[in-house]
């Protein structure tokens, strides 16, 4: 709803928008949807010049619909796949992150989440050499642990200080701030201010339910708004500026059924591509265990329902072998 | 500036009538004025005036930050933050294998839960950080205070001038072994008197009043800046009974636990907390889980959970982003 102004469009006039406001058309929706004769008549203004302006609203401002073929090829063109690091968590995913689409990881407290965050935005960093920016909003972030994952791909210092110095960490605890940071990436990349490092291809936000949980429920729709809001913002990094975007959810249990879910609810539920969900096996607390389940919940290309099993531990995800048993870290 | 006009942090019900208006983004709330703003959408002039400051302030502080640094952000690599790290201290706990299932202590700017059963050992651990923080630098300390926000009431004075005394007699027995100038001297002011001094005690009877000194936090915070420490003795217990709207409760808790890591990030400050245990009924069996639900566990970045095991308590690490899974026996002695 883009409200009209004079110099929107040539042959638009401020007097022209005073007597449109007069007759209560102020935006461009109002006067596209009117009728033109009516309006020449009431507000007595000459047809043709209402005529034309429509027709230079309308180019300018309604969508086009692409050819499928062309949209392939676009897409062909632009998407890149960026390797995990871990070859059963690629599997899982169809080969790895693809740029242009939202990936999301939900599992319960302890379940790793964060811990494959800082393992893709390793791998990311160290094996391809591509830029990350982490976005943190619940703490977890530890940047010892990253060098841990650092040192066991790479014994060179030198290569270890690049891989470091090539994630950015921004560490935000509420909504607004986290716009803000989305906002001002976009910003900063389409005003193609080059910074020190160069394009984001991976941006991973750990975690979005802990920013909008506060939010939701409750009378007010205020928090779906800023939840919808968030996920525009997400969405809209990954496809323009072809990033591959990974977040982490929780999980909450139905009140129903009892099982867990993940958490932000139905909405939520429509914005990323992709759905793993994280658990570790079932034991009691006096077995300490680094494997994980990750199971594939929602994917666009993949059959859902596919699991792996991820070793968390200190050589961070590495693949469960079948021969060896995954140690000899 | 593109921005959105929903993103910033405005009213709701303002909110809606400037969408209603027609206007989308930033770019066009900066073009007009605060009487024509108040015209257009039916607002009172003040409020337009503000809404503009609000707008403004948050495109220009946006403005500044694309042309300069990236430190005002608040963005940093993973490099610095790692100097940061490791240039932070622990708050040790006075029990070698806690110690080092922690990684060395109780991490600063990072939330750590203990959950247990009753008689446990819970109170008890916080009491002695809350005197572990104040040793000194030389002894391997932080020489900060304490802020210990009581719930449950299970705040023992007398307790902690035993904690307190056993630590400063462990102080002068290293001292006494290593000669050292500096160590006499910060001996001289490390007394029980002076560790019970820099205990700031708070005593919250609701979850309103919790809740209240929670966000009131900050401004004490800035004014005692050497606070190293915030305790919240028993975080489950104003929420648990008496509370009818569960959803209520989890948005209280989250708010909650994004304010106390804000705070922990900000102050660069450790916050404990401790939690009750409940019973979970599945399908076979019955277990012990901590209290509050599925969406509180999110909420603490290191979780401890205390338990028995025939007389004997154990701690096990159930959650934490840098070091594995463990359990180790502890005791609670007369001398720590």
């Amino acid at each position: 709803m883009v409200i009209l102004r004079a110099g929107l469009c040539p042959g638009l006039t401020a007097e022209m928008i005073q007597l449109l406001k007069a007759n209560s058309i102020a935006t461009v929706v109002d006067l596209v949807s009117s009728d033109l004769e009516e309006v020449a008549r009431k507000c007595s203004l000459s047809y043709k010049a209402l005529v034309a302006v429509r027709r230079v609203l309308l180019a300018q401002f309604s969508a086009f619909p692409v050819n499928g073929a062309d949209l392939y090829e676009e897409l062909k063109s632009s998407t890149a796949i960026l390797s995990t690091g871990s070859r059963s968590l690629d599997r899982l995913l169809d080969s790895g992150l693809y740029t242009g689409e939202v990936t999301e990881l939900t599992g319960a407290p302890g379940s790793g989440k964060t811990q494959v965050c800082l393992s893709i935005a390793m791998s990311t960093s160290h094996d391809l050499k591509q830029n990350v920016l982490y976005v943190d909003s619940t703490g977890g972030f530890t940047a010892s642990r990253l060098l841990q994952l650092a040192q066991t791909r790479t014994g060179d210092e030198e290569e270890q200080v690049e891989a470091l110095q090539r994630i950015q960490v921004a560490r935000v605890f509420d909504v607004y701030k986290m716009l803000d940071v989305l906002q001002e990436l976009r910003c900063s990349v389409s005003q193609q201010v080059l910074s020190s490092l160069g394009p984001v291809k991976v941006l991973v936000v750990d975690s979005v339910s802990a920013v909008i949980c506060p939010l939701l429920g409750g009378r007010q729709a205020e928090g779906l708004a800023l939840m919808m809001q968030l996920a525009r913002e997400l969405k809209t990094l990954a496809r323009e500026l072809s990033m591959a975007v990974v977040v982490t959810n929780h999980v909450t249990r139905d009140g129903s059924s009892g099982h867990l879910k993940p958490a932000l609810g139905r909405s939520w539920s429509f914005v990323p591509s992709t759905r793993v969900l994280l658990e570790s096996r079932e034991g009691t607390w006096g077995k300490a265990s680094t494997r994980r389940i990750a199971s594939l919940t929602k994917s666009s290309r993949q059959p859902t329902g596919i699991e792996v099993e991820l070793d968390i531990g200190s050589c961070g995800v590495l693949e469960e072998s079948p021969a060896a048993s995954g140690e000899g870290c | 500036m593109q921005r959105d006009v929903g993103s910033f942090p405005l009213a709701p019900g303002l909110r809606a009538k400037l969408i209603g208006a027609g206007f989308q983004t930033a770019q066009e709330l900066l073009e007009i004025g605060p009487c024509e703003l108040s015209k257009e959408i039916g607002i009172s002039k003040e409020e337009a005036l503000e809404t503009l400051q609000i707008v403004r302030r948050e495109c220009n502080s946006n403005a500044t930050k694309t042309a300069g640094d990236p430190e005002a952000v608040g963005k940093c690599t993973a490099l610095e933050l790692l100097a940061q790290e490791q240039a932070q201290g622990f708050i040790i706990t006075f029990c070698s294998a806690l110690d080092d299932i922690l990684g060395g202590g109780v991490q600063l700017t990072k939330i750590t839960e203990i959950c247990g059963a009753p008689g446990v050992g819970k109170t008890q651990l916080c009491m002695q950080l809350a005197v572990d923080v104040q040793i000194p630098e030389c002894f391997g300390g932080l020489a900060g205070e304490a802020v210990f926000i009581d719930t449950e009431g299970s705040f023992m004075v007398d307790r902690v001038v035993d904690i307190a005394t056993a630590c400063v007699q462990h102080c002068q027995l290293i001292a006494e072994t290593h000669q050292e100038e500096d160590f006499q001297k910060s001996l001289e002011t490390f007394s029980f008197e002076s560790i019970l001094s820099h205990i700031y005690y708070f005593r919250c009877h609701d979850y309103t009043e919790l809740l209240a000194q929670i966000y009131l936090l900050p401004d004490f915070l800035s004014e005692h800046s050497k606070v190293r420490l915030v305790i919240v003795d028993g975080i489950a217990f104003p929420f648990r009974h008496d509370f009818e709207d569960l959803s209520l409760r989890t948005r209280l808790l989250n708010g909650l636990a994004q304010q106390l890591i804000s705070i922990a990030n900000a102050h660069k400050l450790a916050v404990v907390l401790t939690n009750q245990m409940t019973t979970r009924i599945g399908q076979s069996q019955s277990m012990l889980v901590p209290a509050l639900g599925e969406s509180w566990g999110h909420a603490a970045t290191i979780r401890l959970i205390f338990h028995w095991d025939n007389k004997q308590r154990l701690a096990t690490l159930y959650k934490s982003p840098s070091q594995k899974e463990s359990t180790v026996p502890f005791h609670i002695t007369h001398t720590p």
